[in-house]
């Protein structure tokens, strides 16, 4: 299976400071991807990169075989190339109904926006009822799934979460974490950054270790690895 | 009987032009995020084109409301040219008031260069005069004070209602957000200029029928939409809308009691005292957002 994106050599940053190095990876070639890594390595800058929101300064993305560097956030997401951010601060005046009519938007999605919403209310229940209240006055764990909700109205063919458990209490944590497999399951390929190295194991079949802005490791499908492991490759090198 | 009868007349006049122009102050405002000091002189230029085309034969009716679509594209060009450059950098809120503020100039320059100095005035919107309550008034400020309310209401369902509207309040309050769901935020910033600048000009005309015009005719009332937004609360549209009528009344009572002569200390007055009370204004949450 070819894969469908590619990342290839790219460097990015903010101004003058330098925080990607020249970083290839792939995905969508054997499955879930996932990507974890000490803090403040780059990993927020390399998913910005690849959907529009900061320019690479070199290297090449490729989205289904088409270079997507230089097009904007808003061609990107139509291609389908969704991307949930870090820390689901999203719109805090606007309902959650108001959200999803927004994830809707590209005319890509315009078409399955009922068909969606239907598969956003099965998939998180809860949000049916508070469907008219202010994101503002969710609690975390419910902004947490307006915003990956926001993301599969906008029809994903990839979906990218940029560590969707920050920050939730365990119990929330773990529906969460089975509301992301029901959409794996679902036929999305997934891009996952995420700090909890359990659910990545669970949840995706290649890994990236992102330090200094590069791969420092990669681990591919049968190459499985314990908890120990992957602590020493964090604390190691 | 006829004193509160001017008072209230006065007051929804007043409120009228003022809540026109805060209405588009706000906008830009709370999609942006800067002040656009050239507003004031959307106003007088969307006066100036209606009173050229009324001038080249136009009738009224068709005059007027090119002059607001002409409006509509002058705003977007000005966001275009000297605001949309800018976005991103640190310090833009000033930035901005820089570059709005010598965009205006240059514009007033440029009016000033091609009609000249002489006061004009452009047709009413009706003719005529009538009675109400005791009170002489003309059948434009009527018009004014009528049609008004029927704009905002049509730009808040604008809002509130279309996906569009949607889009423009979701780029109000996450930049970043907004182009992960595919909106296209540029074209939604120059559209938020392109609203208020048509709505200035369209104050311009209610205003160029009345009173003279001048090129600087816009720079009072630039004044009173700051101070009605900054009054009412810079985080909602319809925070500007009643206090831009608030202050039309305010203004009507204490220049009936108290004359034109001491009005705008009194309003400077009740505007230092809403900032200690409440910075933030009298009718604002405090988060920044459409609606
Ligand atoms: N907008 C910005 N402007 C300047 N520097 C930034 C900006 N955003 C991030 N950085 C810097 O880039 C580096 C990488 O940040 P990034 O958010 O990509 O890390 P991360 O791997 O996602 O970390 P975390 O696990 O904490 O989310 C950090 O040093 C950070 O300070
Ligand atoms: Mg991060």
């Amino acid at each position: 299976m070819n894969p469908i994106l590619s990342v290839e050599g790219v460097t990015a940053g903010y101004g003058r400071v330098t925080v990607l190095h020249d970083i290839s990876l792939e995905a969508g070639r054997f499955g879930n991807v996932g990507l974890f890594g000490p803090n403040g390595h780059g990993k927020t800058t390399l998913l910005r990169a690849i959907s529009g929101l900061l320019q690479p300064k070199s290297g090449r993305i490729l989205f289904d075989g088409q270079d997507i560097v230089g097009h904007s956030a808003r061609a990107i997401v139509g291609a389908g190339l969704i991307h949930v951010p870090q820390g689901n601060r999203l719109f805090p005046d606007l309902s959650i109904a108001d959200c999803m009519a927004l994830g809707a938007y590209s005319p890509r999605a315009r078409p399955h926006e009922a068909e969606n919403r239907e598969k956003v209310v099965k998939l998180f229940p809860k949000l049916a009822e508070r469907w008219r209240q202010r994101v503002r006055t969710l609690s975390g764990g419910e902004r947490q799934m307006v915003s990956i909700g926001t993301a599969l109205m906008s029809h994903p063919r990839l979906l990218i979460l940029d560590e969707p458990t920050l920050g939730l209490a365990p119990k929330i944590k773990d529906e969460l974490c089975a509301s992301v497999m029901d959409i794996s399951r679902g036929g999305v390929p997934l891009i996952v950054v995420e700090q909890d190295i359990e659910f990545l194991l669970e949840l995706t079949q290649q890994l990236y270790l992102v330090n200094h802005g590069a791969v420092a490791t990669e681990i591919k499908p049968g190459e499985s690895l314990d908890h120990g492991e992957i602590m020493s490759m964090y604390f190691g090198h | 009987m006829s004193a509160l009868a001017e008072i209230l007349f006065g007051g929804l006049f007043q409120g009228s032009l003022y809540a026109m122009m805060a209405v588009g102050l706000a906008l830009v405002w709370t999609t942006i995020g800067v002040f656009n000091f050239s507003h004031g002189v959307f106003m007088m230029l969307g006066a100036y084109i209606a009173w050229q085309l009324v001038e080249l034969g136009l009738p009224a009716a068709v005059a007027f409301p090119i002059a607001v679509v002409v409006m509509a594209g002058v705003g977007w060009i000005l966001q275009a040219s000297v605001v949309r450059p800018l976005i991103g950098r640190p310090n833009i809120v000033l930035v901005v008031v820089i570059t709005t503020l010598a965009a205006g100039s240059l514009i007033e320059n440029g009016a000033l260069t091609i009609w000249g100095p002489r006061s004009k005035q452009i047709p009413a919107l009706i003719t005529g005069n009538t009675t109400v309550g005791g009170v002489g008034v003309s059948l434009h400020q009527i018009a004014i004070i009528v049609i008004t309310p029927l704009i905002l209401a049509a730009l808040c369902m604008f809002l509130n209602r279309t996906r569009l509207g949607l889009a423009l309040r979701a780029v109000a309050q996450n930049e970043d957000a907004s182009h992960l769901v595919g909106l296209n935020v540029t074209a939604l910033y120059g559209l938020a200029f392109a609203i208020a600048a048509s709505l200035a000009g369209l104050a311009g005309i209610f205003m160029g029928g009345y009173r003279f015009m001048s090129p600087v005719m816009g720079s009072d009332p630039l004044l009173k939409a700051l101070i009605v937004v900054v009054f009412g609360g810079i985080s909602s549209i319809s925070g500007p809308i009643f206090a831009a009528y608030l202050i039309g009344f305010f203004e009507a009572a204490c220049s009936y009691y108290f004359g034109l002569y001491w009005t705008p200390a009194l309003l400077f007055g009740v505007l230092i005292l809403t900032l200690m009370v409440r910075p933030e204004g009298i009718f604002a949450s405090r988060s920044r957002g459409l609606a």
